[in-house]
């Protein structure tokens, strides 16, 4: 079978297989609790629409950027091989006549297009619960558009980031987390170009202000020490991440074999 | 003719000569288990790294005159008194490494048995489910007693070393206890939230994850309320906070957040008779009919 | 008649530990067992043969083509793994549908062949079930039932009859002997002889990592009886019964046991001393406990041509 058709093929699988586990709709009911949190937000700041703003940002950029996008990337990314190989699934897809690559490109594409889907709706209902007064208004729709754009690549970058670390190591939820919250949290302290060596100095740098632009306090806490990378850099370097983890995935699923614990 | 005898099932009816500690061996091999997984050592090793810092800050503070030039603007942390206990033990980074070193060793204590329905195994046993439980509790125990009360105390004495008088525990004779406290805090709250975690799953993946990612997405919880709610009360929700004004409060500090400090002990206390309630739960033992 | 899987000097470590060892076998069209004990290096084996491991020394190829990272022999080979492990949020349709989607089939064709495959293994009725809340004997029906999905030339089945009932056992196993009438080829694992000599007269013999022997199911049994076996007979009076055996020919030599209740008897004849021990017992009104043959197993076997 052809690669294209390959991957089509493991997309389709995976993604009939991930919509209906319980994983995904525990993640699913995550990714609702700003929802809920917006209409709190709505009933209790009725009117107030400065601090309205300010409670959007912090609810949709933090939540969504700094824990909610990072958890999703990483345990799926991490699944696309190493569920198979802790339920002893694999031989199921290594015995087919498809090429091992697109077994890590189908899963990954499914993943992804799960999470893309877990985020689009919990980000999307959020958003407009909380701007439902000014539905009227395009500025609106773009911000929100740009916001998913961001989360949208996070999950690319970070999916294809963990997936390699999934394929390369038998245990690669502790070196993942140690990556998702401590050097990702910890790299902003880091004088000079350091933060550069990061998934989330992209991100932040796509978000639709700048330092010193004011904002609520999560965007105080978001914009901490950042020294913002030009935007179209920003999309190629968050780009360059997903194929560069995504061909090293590849090729260690190719060229290693996986012994499962039975 | 030959009689054919058949051999059923019989019931002992003697008494069973039982050992005193029946969770001790759940918990070496929860333990070994632990040490047993790769990098395992070099992530438990980690968690000992705040407290190296915080001994090299002991030394210095005891050597000012030789890094004069370092701590001139630092002098404030370098006042070695219970705060400085509470800084080190109650600090973000400190209970990021505990956290790490308890999802990776421990989160697959109640779940692998699950998976690989090892419970039967071990209620065909001698055992009960208290039993059970304390062994696994002890495991998590036992890394947490490593990480934070040994250093604790290690620090403490390491004081008096470098200072040569028994000043410091004059002025702060309960600080040993203070320590104490607060890693036998540590140990109930997290060996429950632990097991809670590890018995709501059957993949120790997932569990890892959600040991770390409980957590953390508690802090952003509180944050968020708080931003919505716009009162401090609401950072009950972040265990982080919890474990920060509980630790204060038995470091001899003053609560950092604006509520009863007797709240987070409510709430810290919530989550460990959860985790009580859904272990009691999940773990069935082998009921033999008589 | 030219080779379907050739392997040729072919080992595998598991570290330290030895998993095959300098195995090299030529396999042809028709049925052909791999028997040996857990752990002898029959998965390890099958593995190789289907590309999911590589070799670390030596090569395996089918129809000449090496295994490894070769996706394209997977078009007509299907394989059966050994373990109970499935997607078990799908249906036995979805599983074997799913898995189908990677030929290349048109969805109509997928959804045939699938059903078709569900029906062979007896599965139409439970096809719309969860695979998870299967019985056993369903969940290794619908295992062979992916492999045969696709209608393969060559079958890879790892121990296909573990956790079947016995009408299940002797439906499977003719099955598997159809697709020898069709010409096809089928290496099939398992521990047990009476399996593996219900499907096939082929029979590879495997044994820490070495093939023992090869030959027919004939041959394997004369190795078997040229070994002497024991049979162990616990009874109210050995010595009586021992008097009864004294004379016949097929005994070889007779112990009793330290507890002065166990006769243990080494004949060559297993099946005529078993023949003779019934009538015996009764006529002697002797109460026997238990009968026992401590060394009717494959691992005796195994002992004896490793000469252990």
């Amino acid at each position: 079978m052809r690669l294209g058709s390959a991957v089509r093929e493991t997309f389709g699988f995976f993604f009939t297989l991930g919509r209906r586990t319980g994983r995904t709709r525990t993640f699913a009911l995550l990714g609702l609790v700003p929802v809920a949190m917006a209409v709190a937000a709505r009933a209790i700041l009725h009117g107030r629409t400065g601090d309205l703003a300010a409670v959007s940002t912090e609810i949709l950029m933090v939540f969504f950027l700094q824990f909610y996008i990072v958890i999703l990337a990483l345990f799926h990314g991490t699944s696309i091989t190493a569920e198979e190989v802790e339920n002893r699934t694999l031989s199921y897809l290594l015995t087919r006549p498809i090429p091992k690559t697109a077994i890590v490109l189908g899963k990954f594409s499914a993943y992804a297009a799960l999470m893309s889907a877990m985020v689009a709706v919990g980000l999307g209902a959020s958003y407009f619960v909380l701007n439902a007064g000014r539905m009227g208004d395009a500025a609106l729709y773009a911000a929100f558009f740009r916001y998913l754009g961001v989360l949208g690549l996070g999950v690319l970058a970070y999916t294809a980031f963990f997936a390699f670390l999934g394929t390369a190591l038998k245990r690669a939820i502790i070196p993942g987390l140690a990556f998702g919250f401590g050097w990702e949290t910890a790299i902003q302290y880091f004088p000079g170009s350091t933060q550069r060596f990061s998934v989330v100095h992209y991100l932040k740098s796509l978000l639709p202000y700048r330092p010193g632009s004011g904002g609520g306090r999560g965007v105080a806490l978001l914009l901490f020490r950042l020294e913002p990378t030009s935007p179209a850099l920003a999309v190629l370097a968050l780009l360059a991440i997903t194929a560069v983890f995504l061909a090293l995935a590849c090729a260690v699923f190719r060229a290693k074999e996986y012994v499962s614990g039975d | 003719m030959a009689v054919i005898r058949e051999k059923g099932y019989a019931h002992w009816d003697g008494r069973l000569a039982e050992r005193r500690c029946r969770w001790a061996p759940i918990a070496r091999t929860g333990i070994r288990l632990a040490f047993r997984k790769k990098g395992f050592k070099f992530v438990f090793a980690g968690a000992f790294l705040p407290s190296f810092f915080a001994l090299a800050g002991l030394y210095v503070s005891e050597r000012l005159g030789d890094f004069k030039a370092l701590v001139q603007s630092n002098r404030n942390l370098l006042e070695i008194d219970p705060r400085y206990f509470k800084a080190v033990f109650t600090n973000g980074s400190f209970l990021f490494l505990l956290i790490l070193v308890l999802a990776y060793g421990t989160a697959g204590l109640v779940s692998d048995d699950i998976k690989h329905g090892s419970l039967q195994l071990y209620f065909a046993r001698p055992l009960g489910k208290k039993d059970y439980a304390a062994g696994k509790m002890a495991v998590v125990a036992f890394f947490v007693l490593m990480a934070a009360a040994l250093p604790g105390l290690l620090l403490v004495a390491f004081k008096l070393v470098f200072a040569g008088s028994l000043a410091f525990l004059r002025a702060y004779p309960w600080l040993p206890l203070s320590v104490l406290g607060y890693a036998a805090l540590l140990t109930v709250f997290f060996g429950s939230y632990v097991l809670l975690i590890s018995a709501s799953s059957r993949n120790a993946r997932y569990a890892a994850v959600l040991v770390f990612g409980a957590y953390y997405f508690s802090a952003v919880l509180a944050a968020l309320l708080k931003s919505v709610f716009g009162t401090p009360a609401m950072n009950l929700f972040s265990i982080p906070a919890n474990i920060g004004q509980a630790g204060a409060v038995l470091f001899g500090q003053k609560p950092p957040l604006a509520v009863p400090a007797v709240w987070s002990f409510a709430a810290l206390a919530g989550v460990c008779a959860l985790a009580a309630a859904v272990l009691g739960r999940k773990i069935r033992g082998v009921e033999v009919i008589k | 008649m030219t080779a379907v899987i050739s392997a040729s000097h072919l080992s595998k470590y598991y570290g330290n530990v030895l998993g095959l060892n300098d195995v090299s076998i030529e396999i042809e069209a028709g049925i052909t067992g791999l028997l040996g004990p857990n752990g002898a290096g029959k998965s390890t084996f099958m593995k190789l043969a289907t590309g999911q491991m590589k070799p670390d020394i030596g090569t395996v190829a089918i129809r000449g083509r090496r295994t490894w990272n070769a996706p394209e022999i997977f078009r007509s080979v299907g394989f059966c793994s050994e373990p109970d492990a499935f997607y078990e949020d799908m249906t036995g349709l979805e599983f074997v549908a799913g898995l189908l989607r990677f030929y290349g089939f048109s969805r109509k064709e997928i959804g045939d062949r699938a059903a078709r495959a569900l029906d062979i293994v007896g599965l139409t009725g439970d096809r719309d079930r969860l695979v998870r809340g299967y019985s056993r004997g369903m969940r290794q029906r619908v295992k062979f039932a992916q492999a045969i999905a696709h209608d393969p030339e060559i079958l890879i089945l790892d121990e296909p009859l573990s956790g079947l009932d016995s009408l299940g056992k002797r439906k499977l196993i003719k099955l598997i002997k159809g697709y020898r009438e069709e010409g096809r080829t089928v290496l099939v694992s398992s521990h047990v002889l009476p399996e593996i000599e219900a499907l096939t007269s082929r029979v590879v013999l495997v044994h820490q990592g070495r093939i023992l022997a090869e030959g027919d199911v004939p041959y394997i049994r004369e190795l078997i009886e040229a070994h002497p076996h024991q049979v162990s007979v616990r009874s109210s009076d050995p010595r009586r019964l021992a008097a009864r055996f004294v004379d016949d020919p097929a005994v070889l030599k007779m112990t009793f046991g330290g507890d002065g209740r166990t006769l243990v008897v080494e004949t060559r004849k297993r099946d005529d001393l078993f023949e003779r021990l019934a009538p015996a017992v009764l006529e002697a009104g002797i109460e026997v406990e238990e009968i026992s043959s401590p060394d009717d197993n494959l691992e005796a076997v195994f002992k004896y041509l490793v000469g252990a």
